[in-house]
């Protein structure tokens, strides 16, 4: 079973998530409660998951997620977030995350939600799907420069219907498509959106002036 | 005073400072050119001293706040006052222009600057009185002249007082947004903390059953409720005056069945359209309720485009069969349909039922016009 990591700085709800992966035959490697024990215990241990809450102590969730992505980019990370401030849900899933679950969510989704992330399978809810359907639709009725990818129009249909709550299965059947291919549109849906992430980050450097030398 | 107004008084001062150096420049380059019209050497050399080595002075004096006293205004004033008074002695009593001319400006716009309104008229009906006063004739210029100086005076005081006011209305503006940020940082930390409580108690009462579960159901209920309100307050969420967010509107529709997606956005919209929105998707979902079950899913997934928005309320019940929607029509019992379909068309939009193997949705587009962004 895979190697996860929980990182949150409520005590209870971390020994909850804990004591339920265990008992799903997970192997919990590391449990951190503040963004600095998080960078430093991914380093020691490795995980292959990060079960992260994204209302930690500094640096924040976002922040986390960038720098573990950055020192093992395959590390699959799932945000449970209590508040769901969405632009923090959007910016994490922007800086890397594969997945995203209210807390209120019950253990056996979250269990399904760790499982899929864990085999590479984004974990869109209906919520994140609207999000990134915004953040697209946004950026392409403000975006002049056009470097940013957009979607093709079978990926923003896809999108939709996740949003609107249809499952991959119910969406392959609808469009006549098999269960694969919807995955592999899903997965291209967030490899754009983490583009967007590193288009806006080069753009930053540049008007900062940090591209020169 | 406060420090916005000193700041305000310190800025005028520095700028003053620049106008008294320019002045200066002008009236010694006057007192050479014309060095024959004085009564002896000597004396224009004194005033040219004078003038030169008070400016400095005042310069140096007025630059820190500490230092901008009466004593400092009133000599100020009154060495501009003897200049204007020796005129008659040095240049002979038929002068025409007096020695320091338009230097006189520095020492009134001091008392303007630092006694607002009132000083400056009073230092500029001084200045204006002793000028005319010396006078043995007066045109149309130097009676001008004069005006000009009791009327800048005044003005100049005026606006002084004026931005003064504005920087204190602004400092106070901005210790305001600081204590609401700081207000909104404390609030999201406190709604965290239940969030989690809340979300915890919901997860460890379904798993308990009985009386545990229906807690944990009440936890759930408040969790989405405030989660809802979060979303709606979020920073930079707040809409433009006369608008409302309907994403946050329709965010509040969510209930423990329902799931309510949007942009991370706010949608902005005038309040009459947005409320019509929500209350078309409210009547679909009572719908849903009634046709579906009580405890039937469904979906509200709203979309923000330039031009218009689209809210589509999806559930995944059986489908509403052609058969049956053309007999309820016959019998007269589409009303829910026909009241969203009404609410939508008359904000010039359009309504549509779709039907099918995965359910029932309603797909609602509305133009935004006249709304920006």
């Amino acid at each position: 079973m895979s190697r996860v990591m929980v990182v949150d700085d409520h005590p209870m709800w971390r020994d909850a998530v804990e004591r339920d992966l265990v008992a799903a035959g997970f192997d919990v490697v590391a449990a951190a409660s503040t963004g600095r024990e998080a960078i430093t215990r991914f380093a020691a241990t490795r995980p292959e998951v990060v079960v992260l809450d994204l209302h930690i102590p500094e640096p924040d969730g976002v922040q986390v997620t960038t720098e573990i992505i950055a020192l093992r980019p395959a590390t699959k990370v799932l945000i449970l977030s209590a508040s769901g401030e969405q632009n923090d849900v959007l910016a994490a899933v922007k800086a890397g995350a594969t997945g995203y679950l209210v807390k209120s969510a019950s253990r056996d989704e979250l269990l399904d939600a760790v499982r899929r992330v864990a085999a590479g399978d984004p974990v869109f809810t209906p919520g994140l799907a609207g999000l990134v359907l915004g953040e697209f639709q946004h950026s392409a009725a403000t975006e002049v420069r056009g470097d940013k990818p957009t979607l093709t129009d079978r990926e923003t249909e896809i999108l939709k219907l996740v949003a609107k709550g249809l499952s991959y299965r119910q969406i392959a059947e609808r469009l006549v498509l098999s269960h694969r291919t919807v995955q592999n549109h899903v997965q291209n849906i967030l490899r754009k959106l983490q583009m967007h992430n590193r288009v806006e980050l080069t753009r930053y450097a540049i008007e900062q002036g940090l591209d020169g030398d | 005073m406060s420090s916005a107004a000193i700041e305000v008084e310190s800025r005028l001062f520095r700028a003053l400072a620049v106008l008294r150096v320019v002045v200066l420049v002008n009236a010694v380059g006057l007192t050479v050119y014309r060095f024959d019209n004085f009564v002896s050497p000597a004396a224009a050399l004194v005033c040219i001293l004078v003038m030169v080595g008070w400016t400095a002075f005042a310069v140096w004096a007025y630059a820190a706040p500490g230092r901008r006293t009466a004593v400092l205004v009133g000599a100020d004033l009154a060495i501009a006052l003897g200049l204007l008074l020796v005129t008659p002695l040095v240049k002979g009593p038929g002068f025409q222009a007096s020695v320091p001319g338009f230097w006189v400006s520095g020492a009134l716009l001091a008392c303007a600057i630092h006694y607002r309104w009132i000083g400056g008229l009073l230092a500029g009906l001084a200045l204006a009185a002793v000028d005319l006063g010396l006078r043995q004739e007066i045109d149309q210029s130097i009676y001008g002249n004069a005006f000009l100086l009791v009327i800048g005076g005044g003005v100049v005081g005026y606006m002084c007082e004026s931005v003064q006011r504005m920087a204190l209305e602004r400092d106070e503006a901005e210790r305001a947004a600081a204590r609401a940020e700081e207000r909104a940082r404390l609030a999201r930390a406190v709604h965290d903390g239940v969030l989690q409580v809340l979300a915890l108690v919901q997860r460890r009462g379904g798993e308990l059953g009985g009386d545990a579960a229906e807690l944990g159901r009440l936890a759930g209920e408040q969790e989405r409720g405030l989660r809802a309100l979060i979303r709606g307050e979020q920073s930079g969420r707040g809409p433009a005056a006369g608008l409302v967010d309907l994403a946050a509107a329709l965010a509040e529709l969510e209930t423990g069945t329902v799931t309510v997606s949007g942009p991370a956005t706010a949608v902005e919209m005038p309040a009459r359209p947005a409320e019509e929105i929500v209350a078309a998707t409210r009547a679909a979902l009572d719908n849903v309720r009634r046709h579906v079950g009580e405890d039937a899913r469904a979906w509200v997934l709203l979309q923000a485009f330039p031009d218009h928005v689209e809210v589509s309320v999806r559930d995944d019940g059986p489908g509403i069969s052609e058969g049956r929607i053309i007999e309820a029509g016959a019998q007269g019992r589409l009303g829910i349909s026909e009241s969203i379909r009404g609410r939508i068309e008359d904000l010039g939009g359009k309504a549509e039922l779709i039907t099918g193997a995965t359910g029932t949705e309603w797909e609602l587009t509305v133009p935004r016009t006249g709304v920006n962004g």
